[in-house]
């Protein structure tokens, strides 16, 4: 069933008068004296978390003092040894469930509003989500200020190249009596590793 | 500069003072005011009550009678504003619409034009003032609270020259009071609700003087006001400007 | 004189702890959208460049539709044109069928309920199941959403406590929303794992790329799109923009606009189906658009990103609550696309607007809302839905103002009102006496004042 051409036809047949497209290069889009100490004061206010990592920190002993109990761990991010899962060789992405921390790396992050851009980089992505806790290594000089600038680098993955996020803070809901909770279906945290460069 | 005044048909009706506060006060700035008779309506009334063309005939007769002048100046700001918005699209093929352009609520017309800077009368008391939405959001007497832009108020310009007031405002201070209109009639209980808050908001301040732009808002507020007993006084900008001149 | 919105609106007032709740909380998220316009200089002219934007892309739809469809099936996505609700629904319908499924998870889409999807799925044997906590809130109380962002809003927590006592098996008693949520959590994450295909709405499609993007605080979208092998997204054709420039004017606006923070969590971009999936399915829907585009005085209702703010600052949809209207989009907004949806079935909401001029003065992509309003007002007539009483009014007005001599007698014995009700200045203004008190009138007008020379 192809309506294509009586929807376009239709459309055409009706449409008026016609609007040019702005000029958008005029935005003057906020910056920040320093973007990084926003991106931290914005990722805090969203909820999550940021620890900043000295060079020369194992990150693994890192997330396990964060994460004692964690018995699950999921990632396939070469730097991270303590996985007891990876998100490329499960065998549905469903088995991913009960993971109690999951390892995504960010390509960057946007100062005004936390965002982190991760475009896919593992067969099953729903170790970005089905985690209960997020953790997300981010580099500390790959902070944009704005959306503007965000969209205009961002890029998929060579290998998996039909989806991306930005994600912001763990997943959060006011859908009962405005009150705000965190974690509704996707991670109940969400902490921000800013690597050295 | 020939100055039309246009004072709406619930003014004259029912707020003939507020006229009277108009007319003494751009007098005692020394321009030249003319009221031309048997001016009735602009309108509004039919039109917001989705009978527009109900107001066609009303807008010719507007027309003829204010084209001649530089100015139309009108203590109301929702009549000013329907004038300005509505009556070139109404006229359209009809007649060449003058008066949309020269229309101008008496705030604005003081603020704007005469830049009155200068003590006007005396009003010693703390006033709570009303932001009509069609001043705030058609004929910008302030910057609406909706949108970022540097804010100012007109309103408030002008009752800061008179001696002895304090004017303070309500939480919420361009919400709408839930006249409308036809709405108060179409709308019994919103009207209300929305009504009891405005003067309970403006109760709030601290003031036992409301005062705004439009006497219709303040119809409406006196009404509930009234009907429940409060100890609150409604009064038009131009009363205070004017007063004891 | 009263409408379906006024009577229903009467009725909700009735319960004044409630209404003054919800009036107080929708002010609250006003509020907080109120800081986060303020807090970036560049407001207002986001606002501008959203506002042509919209205007462009949906006047020039035909040639980004042709790009969007051409780019997401080089992507690898099957694409499908639903002309209609009807359509669409059959379309989801066979997709599912051949594939299958027999559990469907959804995320909220606004588009669904339009095309009331979710009976005709269940009708046909497909179970349905909301994943966004407000919507699956009220699936499981059988209701319809009361606000298109919160759609639960009018549910308190001990309403929601006792629905998940009975529903999903909670502790009695225990009505704490962080508990109930993480009830919910559990009982969806159990719906994600089994379900065989997961479902999407889009907030918008890049013509450019192809890409479906999805705003999601829950991150509900992309759990119901990363475990099930099939995904389909259903999408407005007034929801394609060009490019990510143009993303990022929207994206920076839809949640400051519409629930007053800085991003929703989630932004996310589908442009192909997981690699261990089935290809990703597009049901981009039609159902009245190329035709409202057509109408002159409210094509510019298409401009919507649906981000809600013109409810949260309505005063009177603060009052009134989202079952007040006819249309399942209540608010202002919603009083505009129910008119072009059908006339003849939503006249009723018409009333509810002062002309206050709040929402069109706040709305991201300036929808010129209340002129609209004020305009379909003028159309009743023609529709047939005018009220006679208030048509009977209108004339007599008219010809009262039209004729100074019948004015101005009228007036003049206007004060005589003081002692009799129902004064010709007056007529029709009875409903007032409700909440009012009469305004006493003063012996003499401003027009006889004037010409006895008394006005000095």
């Amino acid at each position: 069933m192809s309506n294509k051409d009586d929807i376009l036809k239709r459309y055409r047949a009706n449409v008026r008068e016609k609007y040019d497209m702005p000029d958008l290069s005029d935005i003057k889009a906020t910056t920040y004296p320093n973007p990084l100490v926003q991106f931290v004061k914005m990722t805090e206010m969203v909820g999550g978390q940021v620890i900043e990592v000295d060079s020369g920190r194992d990150i693994n002993v890192l997330i396990k003092e964060l994460f004692p109990d964690a018995k699950e761990i999921a990632s396939n991010l070469p730097e991270i040894t303590i996985a007891t899962r990876n998100p490329d060789t499960v065998g549905r992405a469903r088995d991913l469930n009960g993971t109690d921390v999951g390892i995504i790396r960010g390509m960057f992050g946007v100062a005004e509003n936390a965002c982190i851009w991760i475009p896919q980089t593992m067969k099953e992505k729903a170790v970005c989500f089905i985690s209960e806790n997020l953790i997300i290594l981010l580099p500390k000089s790959q902070i944009v200020n704005n959306m503007h600038e965000a969209y205009k680098r961002i890029e998929f993955d060579n290998e998996y190249d039909g989806y991306g996020t930005f994600i912001s803070g763990p997943s959060k809901t006011a859908d009962i009596a405005q009150v705000l909770v965190m974690g509704a279906q996707a991670a109940r945290s969400a902490t921000v590793l800013l690597l050295p460069d | 500069m020939k100055i039309g005044l246009f004072i709406p048909c619930y003014v004259d009706v029912v707020y003939p003072q507020v006229g009277v506060a108009t007319y003494k006060l751009l007098k005692h700035l020394g321009l030249d005011v003319d009221y031309p008779l048997n001016q009735t309506c602009c309108g509004q009334p039919m039109a917001n009550a989705g009978f527009e063309g109900q107001a066609i005939p009303l807008a010719e007769k507007f027309e003829e009678k204010f084209k001649g002048f530089d100015y139309v100046v009108s203590p109301s700001v929702s009549c000013t504003a329907f004038i300005k918005l509505n009556y070139p699209r109404l006229l359209k093929g009809k007649t060449e619409c003058e008066t949309a352009k020269k229309a101008m609520d008496v705030v604005e017309f003081l603020h704007d034009v005469v830049k009155v800077n200068h003590p006007l009368g005396t009003f010693p008391h703390k006033v709570s003032l009303h932001n009509s939405c069609h001043g705030v959001r058609e004929l910008g007497l302030s910057s609406p609270s909706e949108e970022n832009i540097p804010k100012f108020n007109k309103i408030k310009d002008l009752l800061n020259l008179v001696e002895g007031i304090q004017v303070l405002e309500p939480e919420r201070p361009d919400e709408c009071c839930g006249f409308g209109g036809m709405f108060s009639v179409e709308e019994t209980a919103i009207s209300e609700q929305m009504g009891i808050d405005k003067v309970q908001r403006h109760m709030k301040t601290g003031a036992r003087f409301v005062t705004g732009p439009d006497c219709s808002c303040l119809m409406h507020m006196a009404g509930i006001a009234k009907k429940r007993e409060l100890d609150v006084e409604f009064k038009h900008v131009v009363e205070i400007l004017a007063a004891g001149l | 004189m009263s409408t379906a919105h006024s009577n229903a609106a009467k009725e909700f007032l009735k319960n004044q702890t409630y209404a003054k709740w919800h009036d107080a909380t929708f002010w609250a998220v006003r509020t907080k959208r109120d800081n986060m316009a303020y807090g970036l200089d560049e407001w207002e002219q986001l606002r501008e460049k959203a506002s042509a934007i919209k205007r462009h892309t949906i006047t020039h739809l035909d040639e980004y539709l042709d790009q969007f469809a051409t780019k997401a099936e080089e992507n690898g996505c099957i694409v499908h044109w639903a002309k209609d609700a009807h359509e669409f629904n059959e379309i989801v319908y066979g997709i599912l069928k051949n594939h299958n499924v027999k559990k469907l998870v959804k995320s909220k889409s606004m588009l669904t309920e339009e095309c009331e999807m979710n009976p005709y799925l269940e009708q046909h044997g497909i179970e349905v199941v909301e994943t966004d906590l407000g919507e699956r809130i009220i699936q499981l109380k059988g209701q319809a959403p009361s606000h298109i962002v919160m759609p639960a809003i009018h549910l308190n927590h001990d309403d929601v406590g006792e629905l998940f006592e009975e529903k999903l098996g909670s502790e009695k008693g225990n009505h704490d929303p962080t508990y109930l949520t993480y009830v919910a959590r559990l009982s969806l994450r159990n719906e994600f794992l089994t379900a065989d295909a997961g479902m999407t709405g889009a907030n918008f499609g890049i013509a450019e790329t192809g890409d479906i993007v999805v705003c999601t605080n829950e991150g509900n979208a992309d759990m119901s799109t990363s475990c099930p092998k099939l995904h389909i997204t259903a999408i407005g054709l007034e929801k394609i923009i060009p490019n990510y420039d143009c993303l990022a004017v929207f994206q920076r606006m839809l949640c400051r606009a519409g629930t007053g923070q800085p991003t929703t969590t989630f932004t996310s971009h589908f442009r192909k189906a997981r690699p261990t999936a089935n290809p990703m399915h597009i049901v981009l829907v039609d159902n009245g658009r190329s035709e409202w585009i057509g109408n002159p005085e409210h094509w510019e209702a298409l401009k919507c990103i649906r981000c809600g703010s013109c409810m949260n600052t309505c005063p009177v949809y603060r009052r009134s609550g989202g079952y007040s209207y006819s249309y399942f989009i209540p608010g202002p907004i919603g009083i505009n696309l129910g008119m072009l949806r059908d006339p003849q079935k939503h006249s009723g909401n018409v009333s509810a607007c002062t002309l206050c001029n709040s929402c069109q003065t706040l709305c991201p992509a300036k929808v010129n809302l209340g002129d609209q309003i004020y305009m379909w007002r003028q159309q009743l007539d023609e529709f047939g839905t005018a009220n006679s009483q208030k048509k009977m009014m209108c004339k007599g007005m008219s010809m009262v103002y039209g004729n100074e001599g019948v004015y101005n007698l009228g007036t003049a014995l206007a004060h005589w009102a003081n002692l009799i009700p129902s004064p010709l200045i007056n007529c029709g203004m009875n409903p007032w006496a409700e909440g009012h008190k009469m305004m006493k009138f003063p012996k003499e007008t401003f027009h006889s004042l004037w010409k006895k020379g008394k006005v000095k």
